[in-house]
């Protein structure tokens, strides 16, 4: 156990962060979840690109850098220090590009890996349907193999990004006799081909930050199979590995929040309870935490363990942490908690923060179902 | 950067691990509190004999000179186990303690205590009735701005009585005889504070953890509505809410070990995070075990009560969650050091 970077590592952190510090626009850029902030986004993904810095850890041939995890710890660190926008592209860069490396064949990777990382494809994620939510077995969406292509029919739903993005990835149901995990199978498809009808949902901020995707008769080739036919269970649930592992969510965000959050107390601190300054304390204290348990997790991966249901133990902290964090910046804003003009007042970046946390024990597979996980797989309970 | 543990690091986790798990059994224990002697002679010659109450002595002292890092994963054990006899406090308290110690002190400690074999006892202000002086051969005291070393031959002290029937604690009346110091006494201080942090951290995750194993166990086994209660999505999410607090408490640990082991000028603020956090998990350990158990986890029969008592107790002592937040607090709010990613390592 040696638990302080190295030479090199420090330099490739100096590289990152004068990089940033010459690129990170100024201004910051509209919401993602407008047209215009999304093309604004796909343009940062561009720049990202241009330096070479869109996945550190992917190899060279695809657009990365070839680093191991520690360094993509760092990059997001300083990328959290620099404040620079939000990827647009993390359905991509976090979640199918492992999974792609994993599974899919060459032609699929320097074709996909490669326009993910220029900002080309911007990617939603296709899981959820009305009758499969948290049961995501209960998947019926179709996808017909006939020849030389599938042809799909059925309807996605909380498909995040889908509203402006190029591409979906998701779970098909392949053979139609099959029931629930069974027979599903791991598809990506253009949102720009015909019989693809994509109906955007607005968020509680009001932009759609996802969307329903309508499918009728929508022909998709053969080649954009990810793994085997009837494999896709398996494949979705390294995918949800990765999210709900290091990869959706690095310790750097929280323990920038926890860091303002501090600074935010401290300036108001006459204004407040002890129990506040309570609450503060838990936030450092949880976010370092975190920090060090990615550190612990990355070590491991890097020598050679993998991450299980583990990863249902880090989406339940960092989601809970992240909403206390910003309850309390709320409370601490006393009654000016409810502004909303960013243009003058702090508080209207608290209140993103805070609707956006709500979020955090839902996605990625709600909080109760990751508990469920844990308690079967992790502490041996009956289902 | 890497945050794994050494083979060597996790051989002694497994020696102390498989030992205690053969020598200090619940049924042991229990004897102890039966015969109010819970501190258990025979067992205490075999830990000696195991070589880990020197074990991180220096080498040329009879000891292996191990780490903080292993000490954790040993002191963890010790705590899963509910080890009645000091063993961590002895090899974290005094052990580690002793470079730090000015000659004079030093000097009265090792005629003692010399091969780590004899007993000595601690108390400071976080912790201020000392355990076991009746089996001590002297006692280290931490006063407000000195601190002391007494023969316990020269010391009168009465017996307090714990909610913890594994832990025997004394009220200090008057000290005949000692050779007292103030040198480096801020240093020294914080670094007794420090260690008793995180040694009752070590403790509590390793009680945390057993008390969920526990919890588990019983899930299992006990029968409701026609199935083990641990089906039900009440039991299962109240155990899981507990691994998980487990799970980032434990790197806090190590990582304070590390910090002490490289004198990192944020060890103190390390050992306070660390527990604090554990103090956490410990304390939704026996909220939601107890649960779990039913009527049974209320009784004095089920062994549960034995790792909840020493976790109460262990809580408490050596600076709660209390004080240690509001150390954290006073290191972040007085850092000169920008907060945030870079305040980490």
């Amino acid at each position: 156990m040696k638990i302080n970077f190295t030479e090199e590592q420090n330099i490739f952190r100096e590289e990152v962060r004068s990089w940033l510090e010459v690129n990170v626009p100024k201004k910051s850029l509209l919401s993602l979840d407008t047209k215009e902030g999304f093309e604004q986004h796909r343009e940062w993904e561009k720049t990202l690109n241009s330096g070479n810095w869109s996945m550190v850890t992917w190899p060279k041939e695809y657009g990365g850098r070839g680093l191991d995890l520690i360094r993509w710890l760092i990059f997001e660190e300083e990328y959290y220090r620099a404040e620079a926008p939000t990827r647009v592209n993390q359905n991509g860069v976090f979640l199918l590009g492992p999974t792609l490396m994993e599974f899919g064949t060459h032609e699929q990777k320097s074709k996909f890996l490669n326009a993910m990382a220029t900002g080309d494809h911007i990617w939603s994620q296709g899981w959820s349907e009305p009758g499969a939510g948290s049961d995501m077995a209960a998947i019926r969406t179709t996808a017909v193999l006939e020849g030389d292509h599938y042809k799909i029919n059925g309807q996605k739903t909380w498909s995040s990004r889908a509203a402006y993005a190029d591409w979906t990835f998701g779970l098909f149901r392949t053979d139609l006799e099959s029931e629930r995990h069974r027979g599903l199978s791991f598809i990506l498809v253009s949102l720009d081909t015909p019989g693809v009808t994509v109906r955007p949902i607005p968020q509680l901020d009001g932009e759609p930050g996802f969307a329903e995707i309508y499918f009728d008769d929508v022909i998709v080739p053969r080649e954009n199979l990810l793994g085997e036919d009837g494999e896709g269970w398996k494949i979705a649930m390294a995918t949800a590995g990765f999210e709900r592992g290091l990869m959706l969510r690095s310790p750097a965000r929280f323990q920038q929040t926890a860091a303002k959050l501090l600074k935010l107390y401290y300036k108001n601190k006459d204004q407040c309870s002890p129990m506040l300054q309570s609450k503060v304390v838990e936030a450092w204290a949880e976010s370092e935490s975190y920090a060090l348990s990615i550190y612990h997790t990355a070590s491991k991966m890097l020598a050679g363990g993998s991450i299980g249901s583990e990863s249902s133990l880090g989406k339940i902290f960092w989601s809970e942490l992240d909403h206390m964090m910003h309850q309390t910046a709320l409370k601490i804003l006393g009654a000016s908690a409810e502004l909303a003009d960013s243009s003058e007042h702090d508080a209207a970046q608290w209140i993103k923060g805070f609707m956006f946390s709500y979020g955090g024990p839902i996605y990625a597979g709600t909080n109760e179902i990751q508990k469920n996980i844990i308690a079967e797989r992790l502490l041996g309970l009956p289902k | 950067m890497n945050f794994n543990f050494t083979e060597e690091q996790l051989q002694f986790k497994n020696t102390v691990k498989s030992f205690l798990a053969d020598e200090c059994s619940s049924d042991s224990i229990r004897d102890g509190w039966a015969a109010k002697k819970p501190f258990n002679h025979d067992r205490w010659n075999k830990i000696a004999d195991l070589g880990v109450l020197s074990s991180n002595l220096p080498e040329k002292d009879g000891g292996f000179g191990i780490d903080q890092v292993a000490l954790s994963l040993m002191i963890e054990e010790m705590g899963y186990a509910a080890l009645p006899e000091p063993v961590a406090e002895q090899i974290f308290l005094i052990n580690d303690l002793m470079p730090l110690l000015p000659d004079s002190i030093k000097k009265e400690i090792r005629n003692t205590y010399q091969t780590g074999s004899k007993l000595i006892s601690v108390a400071h202000p976080f912790s201020p009735n000392p355990l076991f002086l009746n089996d001590a051969a002297g006692l280290l005291l931490f006063n407000e701005d000195s601190y002391q070393f007494a023969l316990t031959e020269d010391i009168d002290f009465i017996p307090l009585v714990s909610n913890d029937p594994s832990r025997e604690l004394s009220k200090i009346n008057s000290i005949q005889k000692s050779v007292s110091s103030s040198e480096e006494f801020e240093k020294i201080n914080s670094a007794v504070a420090a260690r008793g942090a995180l040694m009752t951290g070590c403790l509590l995750i390793g009680l945390a953890q057993k008390m969920l194993d526990l919890s588990s166990l019983y899930a299992l086994d006990r029968t409701q509505f026609g199935k083990p209660i641990g089906s039900f999505q009440a039991i299962k999410h109240m155990l899981a809410d507990v691994a998980v607090k487990i799970e980032f408490a434990r790197p806090t640990i190590f990582r304070a070990a590390h910090s002490l082991l490289e004198n990192n000028p944020k060890s103190a603020l390390h050992c306070a995070h660390a527990k604090y956090m554990s103090a956490k998990a410990a304390e939704l350990a026996c909220k939601n075990s107890i649960q779990a158990h039913g009527a049974m986890g209320y009784t004095w029969e089920m062994d549960l009560h034995i790792f909840m008592r020493k976790a109460w107790s262990l809580m408490a002592c050596w600076g709660n969650e209390d004080k240690q937040q509001d150390i954290i607090y006073k290191t972040l709010t007085s850092s000169e050091e920008e907060l945030g990613v870079l305040y980490t390592f």
